[in-house]
């Protein structure tokens, strides 16, 4: 039999096997009430406390960018609790694999790379987006951030953009986790980074420089002003430069991740040192 | 009897060893029970920022609480889950020491770690800040923050019991998390929540011991309305309730998992 003609497993074979499997073994929290808890709890508690903070310090009515200071931290919220599902649980998974014994069998089979990581980021962009969605909700009829219909589609694509940013991110991080002992060191910090550099709670301007071009990095950073622009009801000449960017966050951190994972698997394979964690 | 208090303090001297040997092997455990700390820390400062001067005191407070929160119950239910996961959950229940006491030493020994998480987070917050806080009394602030531990010590144990009786202990974790920060008021007085959760914010040790503390390092601050001394005589005795409760919980389950034998699932 030539090498041509041994059976390979399909691009859209692989990818569905992974989309399907992932969840219920390598993804971290994706058991049912732990996606219930992220999609419906932690964004309320989340915006809760941020919001009673600024209660407390009396600024709460302070104009920020279009909105009120206790709307903005509000939004910020809302959108940024997308790391839980986005970003954390898929970093994780590089983890899962190696403490289960599974990733030496992932390296040497002729799986497509491509296929295996869009599919395993399927289902985290469904409950990314679930989770921005029940946020924005609990914004709009808790917290009196105003929206008006016309600016529902916007919304929608900058939330669904922001979704699949997110995930690429966590894909990436992913692919970093698989050179580390452990990737949850790495998920924890990307995962509460964002409240301080992405512009959840204060304005990126009031960092420090350095940190403001931190925060330019982020994939929520400009997922969340295209988010506030679209809530704003700003038109598409604003929105479409922030879709953009949006878009080429996500497009760099699959292309990063894809380039990783493949770095680091060569490594991998030359040291034997995989499933080290 | 001696040599069932003998066995009892070696299986917490020996919990607190092994815990402090891992510590030691793998001190990078400690960063993910920083990180949001630090984080809250900093981003509670800049929303502050401006507005009086001792703001800055809650959001050291706030934080650092929320650094021993994540050391104390997260320590604890994490070594719980491992125990389950690695198969040594049912060995140590059936050992003749009480589980109770190998729990103490994590405990101790993550209250030591949580008090150096509190101190990473006061050193980073003063420095973003610039300067210490504003403490009319700071002899007053160090004793009533290590009773503050105390209070989370005493939540950490009882809560480490029903870790052995869930395989929700992560779930709780992570999605009580935020539910807990705001319910005990560690970033902001629990009176400015809706009336109808203070009740039950007063179950828990640490939401009077920070009112105590708010009261004692805030010039000006409203808590509850009973003020200083009638917060730390509920603290006490809620701390004093919960460390006796704990005993018969940690008898209550391990008697009950034994008898149904699911210990081992997860």
């Amino acid at each position: 039999m030539t090498e041509a003609a041994v059976p390979r497993a399909s691009f859209g074979r692989t990818f569905w096997t992974n989309a399907i499997f992932a969840p219920r073994t390598t993804l971290g929290f994706m058991r049912i009430d732990f996606v219930l808890g992220t999609i419906f709890v932690i964004p309320l508690t989340q915006m809760v406390f941020f919001t009673f903070v600024v209660q407390l310090s009396g600024g709460a009515n302070t104009s920020v960018d279009g909105l009120t200071q206790l709307q903005f931290t509000a939004l910020g919220n809302a959108v940024a609790t997308v790391t839980y599902s986005s970003v954390f649980s898929v970093c994780q998974t590089t983890d899962s694999e190696k403490q289960q014994g599974t990733m030496e069998h992932i390296l040497v089979s002729p799986a497509s790379r491509l296929a295996l990581y869009f599919g395993r980021g399927l289902i985290p962009i469904l409950i990314s987006l679930a989770t921005v969605s029940v946020g924005l909700a609990y914004a709009f009829l808790l917290f009196g951030v105003p929206v008006s219909a016309s600016a529902l589609p916007a919304l929608a694509v900058s939330v669904v953009l922001t979704a699949f940013a997110m995930v690429g991110f966590g894909l990436l991080l992913g692919g970093v986790a698989l050179y580390l002992r452990t990737s949850i060191i790495l998920g924890n910090i990307f995962l509460f980074a964002g409240l301080l550099l992405s512009g959840v709670n204060f304005p990126l301007s009031a960092l420090p420089g350095p940190l403001q071009y931190a925060g330019y990095a982020l994939p929520l950073t400009w997922g969340l002003a295209a988010i506030r622009a679209a809530v704003l009801g700003q038109g598409l000449g604003s929105l479409g430069v922030l879709w953009a960017a949006v878009a080429a966050a996500a497009a760099i951190s699959f292309g990063s991740a894809i380039a990783l994972w493949e770095v680091f698997e060569r490594r991998a394979l030359a040291t034997g040192s995989i499933a080290r964690f | 009897m001696e040599a069932f208090e003998a066995s009892r303090r070696r299986s917490t001297s020996a919990s607190l060893r092994l815990a402090l040997l891992q510590f030691v092997a793998d001190p990078q455990w400690l960063i993910p029970s920083m990180i949001a700390p630090v984080i809250f820390g900093l981003v509670s400062f800049e929303l502050f920022r401006g507005y009086g001067p001792y703001f800055l005191t809650y959001a050291i407070l706030g934080a650092g609480m929320m650094s021993m929160w994540g050391q104390t119950l997260y320590g604890s239910g994490w070594a719980t889950g491992q125990d389950r996961v690695f198969g040594t959950l049912e060995p140590t229940m059936q050992a003749p020491t009480p589980y109770l006491y190998v729990v103490l030493g994590r405990v101790i020994w993550n209250v030591l770690s949580g008090l150096l998480g509190g101190l990473i987070v006061y050193v980073v917050v003063v420095g973003a800040a610039g300067g210490p806080p504003a403490l009319p009394d700071p002899v007053a602030f160090v004793v009533l923050f290590l009773f503050v531990m105390l209070t989370l010590a005493a939540v950490g144990v009882v809560f480490a019991a029903f870790y052995v009786y869930t395989r929700y202990a992560g779930f709780i974790q992570n999605i009580g998390e935020f539910a807990f920060y705001v319910g005990t008021g560690c970033m902001f007085p629990v009176v400015l929540l809706p009336f109808w959760t203070n009740p039950i914010a007063l179950f828990f040790p640490p939401t009077w011991a920070l009112d105590a503390l708010r009261y004692a390092s805030i010039p000006g601050y409203v808590g509850f309305s009973w003020g200083f001394w009638p917060d730390l005589a509920g603290a006490v005795a809620t701390t004093a309730a919960y460390l006796a409760l704990a005993g018969s919980i940690f008898h209550r389950v391990e008697r009950h998992v034994l008898e149904v034998g699911n210990l081992a699932d997860y």
